[in-house]
């Protein structure tokens, strides 16, 4: 195995985990636990475990808690999203959980996925290979999402330009 | 002989304006133009084989998005079939519910949302307006920028605007470079003037997801969608790029809404023969599928185009209406100069004020027209008691409040010395005491002292070459003695852990209690229903310093 596809199954296994964690084991929220802040903060965790009642003034002068750790979790936006469902906001919904399959997806990495999205910046086959790329991420619908855009592209020719 | 009355008119302001005559073949045309499409949808096996009277094979880019993302098919034939006329009427009727209008415009297509606005005047979209914005209560937002990028003017400036009321504050730069120290200073000075105040840059796309990720910036406003291919092309994005950057924004906890107007394709000579307000009303089911949760538009920065037509004041009401007819946030622009004419700019600005808005102005400039960077707002910082008596005379919530001078200047001097601490803390170029004390009292930056730019623009760049985040500005606050402001820049990025902000028209009050569509629904069907001043903010309002007690007198 080389360090690519090492990392690659690293993250995997990381998915994996924030999947099932992802999962709402009491039939999930509604408008009713919104703010869920203010409401089920018991509920709201960081991707790096530590629960939202833990993010203190105190700990970040104190270094316990850093910049990694005032992040959202897919499990978090998957609990936004069925908010956003309960008042029938479901493109919304949508967005929040492509949202959350992106959470893992490093800063820089996302700014050139962005940038390999506007017009005239990608090959169909460079498009394909970063759905593929986000499927590694367990990000299956950007990756459709990623296809998608490339198919239109193509049939507008709005493709790079050899 | 020349008569002396028409020598007066022609120096008035008004007639400093242009105007043009209409042109539909050419979309020279705001609204009801005879060359828009017929409204049509086909659905064969759950899939639009027709928009607006053009087969899928005919689908250009924004048509191909709008059928697969933007439409909700279930009720889309249904919705179809209601009567233009019949369902303008329903949108400004009391006795209709929101919700059930809100069912029937998600699943309409562009055609028709504008079909039926075209067959409504200013006041019965106005009634719409009250009825359909999602958000309870209106608010406001405001420009804080100036033409010389001086960061400590941009804090005090900042921290004033937070006290008189807005809720959202917006920078821009002169020089690019700048970004981080203009980022940094607007949220810096925001919390100063009232904790809670969301914060954003508008720059270039990446750099202003670059921002956001860092914690410069609480939301973006500044992503752009256009009404046709072309257009969307020039602006180097796709429905496709851009809903990929909503959800990048997302992933990161941060709000952000997209941006149109009308006039935008006219401007960058792209309109295809179709009206104004129809190829809006596409750029705005782009952001409904795009499941962003807001828009910012009524023209924006091409204000200058559809003010220049006949009815084009109302087609940027009428965009406005589309907005929150779709259930998004409507920041409705009120924000570029587009007329020398004082009495234009107010009735202009009246058809959002009098129904109110999640945000009237995007923005107010909280600066001198000369310091307004997003080149000059329909208001500026010399209108703060115009605005406040037009509240008091109408008895209507402009999100704005009368402040004393005391209470201006206090404020703006502590922002002042939170930057010229945070700047020693961060290593970056000093701030004088002479600069801290220009800032407490300066109208604009003809005030203010120059900062060596050279020396500033390192600096700024270094603070993301250095990978200064959020967490770095808090620790830096704290470090420097002002606990209180670090604990509030804190208490914003907790937000980004929370993601309950992300919501439809949220807005964070002094203790940081999210306020959206969610917990805080528009409920109109009425007089005395919906959003009723109270008492409290009733005093606020016509408690201005000017007006004199009778008892006084006596």
């Amino acid at each position: 195995m080389n360090q690519e596809q090492m990392i690659q199954a690293v993250v995997k296994e990381v998915m994996a985990s924030m999947g099932k964690a992802a999962a709402p084991t009491d039939g999930g929220v509604t408008q009713a636990q919104y703010p869920l802040g203010e409401k089920i903060p018991e509920k709201v965790f960081t991707p790096t475990g530590k629960n939202l009642n833990e993010l203190t003034l105190d700990k970040v002068i104190k270094g316990e808690v850093t910049a990694e750790d005032v992040r959202i979790s897919p499990q978090t936006l998957e609990m936004q999203a069925q908010v956003a469902e309960s008042v029938k906001r479901d493109a919304l919904a949508e967005n929040m959980r492509r949202a959350a399959e992106l959470i893992a997806v490093p800063d820089e990495r996302l700014l050139e996925i962005y940038n390999a999205l506007r017009p005239y910046r990608s090959s169909k086959e460079e498009l394909y290979a970063i759905a593929d790329e986000l499927k590694g991420y367990g990000a299956d619908k950007c990756a459709g999402f990623v296809r998608e855009a490339a198919d239109v592209y193509a049939a507008r020719g709005r493709l790079k330009r050899d | 002989m020349k008569s002396k009355r028409f020598e007066v008119l022609a120096q008035r302001p008004v007639n400093q304006d242009g105007y043009v005559q209409e042109w539909p073949e050419v979309g020279l045309i705001t609204m009801n133009s005879p060359f828009d499409p017929k409204p049509s949808i086909k659905i064969e096996n759950g899939r639009v084989t027709e928009l607006d009277g053009k087969k899928r094979a005919d689908f250009d880019m924004l048509d191909t998005f709008i059928a697969d993302h933007a439409i909700n098919l279930d009720y889309a034939e249904e919705a179809m079939a209601i009567d233009s006329l019949e369902f303008a009427r329903m949108l400004c009727d009391i006795n209709v519910p929101r919700d059930e209008i809100v069912k029937y415009t998600t699943a309409m297509t562009p055609a028709k949302v504008t079909d039926i606005l075209n067959k409504m005047n200013v006041l019965e979209m106005m009634m719409a307006l009250t009825k359909m914005r999602p958000r309870l209560f209106p608010s406001n937002q405001a420009h804080v920028t100036n033409v010389k990028d001086q960061p400590v003017q941009i804090a005090a400036d900042a921290a004033e605007a937070a006290l008189r009321g807005f809720d959202e504050l917006e920078t821009t730069v002169g020089i690019v470079r700048y970004a981080p120290f203009n980022a940094m200073a607007l949220m810096v000075g925001a919390q100063v003037g009232r904790p809670g105040i969301l914060t954003q840059c508008a720059v270039e796309e990446a750099t202003e997801l670059l921002l956001g990720m860092r914690g410069f910036t609480a939301y973006a406003e500044t992503v752009s969608v256009y009404g046709t291919e072309p257009v969307f092309i020039d602006g180097d994005d796709t429905p496709w790029s851009k809903s990929f950057l909503a959800s990048c924004y997302a992933s990161r906890g941060l709000k952000m809404r997209f941006t149109s107007g009308t006039g935008s394709e006219v401007q960058m000579g792209y309109a295809e023969g179709k009206s104004m307000l129809y190829l809006e009303a596409r750029c705005q089911y782009v952001t409904k599928g795009a499941g962003v949760q807001g828009t910012q538009n009524g023209s924006v920065s091409c204000v200058g185009v559809p003010a220049a037509f006949p009815s084009g004041i109302r087609a940027i009401l009428a965009e406005n209406v589309i907005g929150a007819m779709l259930d998004m946030e409507v920041a409705s622009s009120n924000d570029q100069t587009f007329t020398h004419s004082d009495l234009r700019r107010v009735a202009r600005s009246l058809m959002q004020f009098v129904p109110g808005t999640d945000f009237l102005c995007s923005g107010y400039s909280a600066v001198p027209n000369y310091d307004n960077m997003f080149a000059g707002s329909n208001w500026d910082a010399e209108d703060y008691d115009d605005w406040n008596v037009i509240q008091r005379d109408l008895k209507i919530d402009g999100g704005l409040k009368p402040v004393s001078e005391e209470e201006v200047v206090a404020a703006r001097n502590r922002a002042a010395r939170v930057m010229q601490a945070l700047f020693k803390e961060l290593g970056l170029p000093e701030i004088t005491d002479e600069e801290v004390e220009a800032a407490t009292y300066a109208h604009g930056s003809k005030d203010m002292p120059d900062r060596t730019v050279v020396e500033d623009l390192k600096a700024a760049q270094g603070l993301l070459e250095r990978k200064i985040t959020g967490i770095d500005m808090v620790k830096a606050l704290y470090r420097a003695g002002f606990e209180d402001v670090a604990d509030s820049l804190f208490k914003i990025t907790l937000q980004h852990v929370t993601g309950d902000y992300l919501h439809t028209s949220a807005i964070l009050d002094k203790d940081f209690n999210v306020l959206s569509a969610v917990n805080c629904p528009n409920a109109y069907t009425g007089p005395m229903t919906g959003y009723v001043i109270s008492d409290a903010r009733w005093e606020e309002i016509k408690n201005i310093p000017k007006a004199v007690d009778p008892d006084s007198i006596k």
